[in-house]
């Protein structure tokens, strides 16, 4: 039998062991941070972002973007961190600056970009590096949890794109339902219910380089859709004089309002296949469906209805 | 059909036992059978693979497309099935114009002004106010079925003929016309698979008639019963034939 005095000492000892092992994660996580980064002790959100960062697996630092002596002691708030070319928070229109140093290519694709000369001309909120690829996560493009993943392209745009405010207050005319018809599309259909063969986004308007339509170097230019669509992993063989500018490849029910056009001079070049004199087909056919359906169905189903209730001696057994 | 066989008689009547054996009245050919098999098998395959996409926010959508086997299957299933379906079409079409040799209009399943008066009297008849209306070998209902089916063939066919080679399409026809296409495919998809298993399926299946289903489909033949509750002018009919052949049989002895 056992003392009291055994019974405590095992119970301690137990407790100890406990402490002992919630507190091992702790010691090593704090001892990693201060390890390879003196910034964590401040900016330890960011910081932790940046362990996910694919630049901090190939073994970059902080100082390799925002300048400055990671190597400073960091208990202190040190003048010597914020030393040399300490640039801090970039400004918008200077990220790719701090890109290009190692990612040239990319960054000379993303001068001809449209986001970029809406940068230019004054608008700092048109996407840059970091509205795509993540600020201190960034994730190799591979990576499926990456904003700038093929797959996850469409929710990344969005963030801007569908944000009627943004789009409205600064870039007058810029459509914010581009998600919206996507979804419409048999692309988004397949890639939402997990094939992800096929396009997005960036595969037919271009990432770096993305292009306004009414750009005849857009890869969305009416003429260029044959190329666009046709590539190797896509649909090769597209003929080129295939009809394909001529109708709306962001579609939706909502577009086609059934409001009968007479003028079809001020219509979209898009939109005129659609009509068939004044009627909107696409509208009419849906309409005639409907109407077609209920009635076929509505009649049969009536009739059923009427036969299963004779069953029950409503009238008369034929 | 000159030359077909209104009759098939059960081995019974064969057996010298001088009893008359059941007899069946033949429905549909064999080749009509199987047609008609390639039918159900294609179209049930089509309506399993189709109905997810025509609805992806329904949340057995995902659920029959992982039963499918993902996607890229589902895709598979749809356009092989689909071709099946067009084969289906054309050999029917084919068939019924060139190898069969009863001529053309002259054949039973063309609407006819006593359809229209028939579909009238049996809604009627439904409400109580009139006889039931006799039916020849097809009654309006089947005609129905038939002709609707044909219509939905040619636009299911066509518009994914459209879909499934959208490139080749669109250097004939504007992009527009593949966005109608997909309107006219899953809109008439629906409207024929609601067709098929509610009223269809209550006519061959449900109804108590011929609950649990009537067996012409497999076997095409149908009972005398039947013949006389679902047919009468056709039973009469062959019954008059019979009766004309077995006097000439006589006359001739």
């Amino acid at each position: 039998m056992l003392s009291p005095g055994k019974n405590l000492y095992l119970l301690l000892k137990n407790k100890f062991v406990l402490i002992l092992i919630l507190l091992i994660p702790l010691f090593t996580s704090v001892g990693y941070a201060q390890e390879d980064i003196s910034c964590y002790h401040c900016h330890t959100k960011v910081v932790s972002e940046f362990r996910n960062n694919i630049h901090y697996q190939k073994g970059f630092t902080c100082a390799d973007c925002h300048g400055g002596n990671d190597q400073a002691n960091s208990s202190v708030i040190s003048y010597s961190v914020m030393s040399g070319n300490f640039i801090g928070r970039p400004s918008r229109n200077n990220i790719t600056n701090v890109c290009s140093k190692c990612h040239p290519q990319e960054a000379k694709d993303y001068k001809t970009s449209i986001h970029w000369a809406q940068i230019q001309k004054g608008h700092p909120e048109a996407a840059t590096c970091t509205d795509c690829h993540g600020v201190h996560e960034i994730r190799a493009i591979s990576d499926p949890n990456s904003s700038s993943n093929h797959q996850n392209s469409p929710a990344t745009c969005a963030k801007c794109h569908s944000n009627k405010e943004m789009m409205s207050a600064w870039y007058y005319g810029i459509k914010t339902d581009r998600f919206d018809t996507y979804k419409e599309s048999f692309h988004w259909r397949a890639l939402s219910k997990g094939y992800t063969l096929v396009a997005t986004c960036s595969d037919c308007h271009g990432n770096h380089n993305t292009k306004s339509t009414t750009d005849p170097d857009s890869s969305t230019y009416p003429e260029n859709l044959p190329k666009t669509c046709g590539k190797t992993n896509c649909h090769p063989g597209v003929n080129f004089d295939a009809k394909i500018a001529s109708g709306l490849v962001h579609d939706k029910e909502s577009l086609h309002t059934g409001e009968l056009v007479f003028n079809k001079t001020s219509l979209e070049p898009q939109m005129k296949d659609y009509f068939f004199g004044p009627f909107d087909l696409a509208y009419w056919i849906a309409i005639f469906f409907k109407v077609l359906t209920t009635g076929v169905i509505g009649i049969f189903a009536g009739m059923v209805i009427l036969d299963f209730l004779s069953r029950l001696k409503v009238h008369k057994r034929w | 059909m000159p030359g077909q066989k209104l009759l098939e008689v059960s081995d019974s009547e064969l057996r010298g036992d001088n009893t008359m054996g059941e007899v069946f009245f033949k429905r549909f050919t064999f080749n009509q059978l199987l047609e008609h098999w390639v039918m159900i098998g294609t179209f049930m395959l089509l309506v399993i693979s189709g109905m997810p996409l025509k609805f992806p926010d329904a949340w057995w959508s995902p659920v029959i497309i992982n039963l499918l086997g993902g996607f890229e299957m589902r895709t598979l299933i749809h356009h092989t099935a689909g071709t099946g379906m067009v084969l289906l079409g054309i050999y029917h079409v084919g068939y019924h114009i060139f190898v069969d040799k009863e001529p053309l209009l002259e054949r039973k399943v063309w609407p006819t002004l006593t359809d229209v008066k028939d579909f009238w009297q049996t809604i009627l008849f439904y409400v109580g106010k009139a006889e039931h209306p006799k039916f020849g070998r097809y009654s309006w209902k089947e005609k129905f079925d038939y002709w609707g089916a044909f219509w939905g063939m040619v636009m299911l066919c066509v518009t994914g003929l459209i879909m499934l080679f959208p490139f080749v399409a669109m250097e004939y026809i504007p992009y527009a016309y593949v966005h109608l296409s997909t309107i006219i495919h899953t809109d008439e998809a629906l409207l024929a698979t609601l067709f098929i298993f509610i009223v269809h399926w209550w006519n061959v299946h449900y109804s108590p008639e011929v609950f649990p289903m009537s067996k012409a489909w497999i076997t095409g033949n149908l009972s005398e019963e039947q013949m006389k509750h679902e047919h009468p002018l056709e039973y009469e009919e062959i019954m008059r034939q019979m009766n004309e052949k077995s006097e000439k049989i006589t006359f001739n002895r």
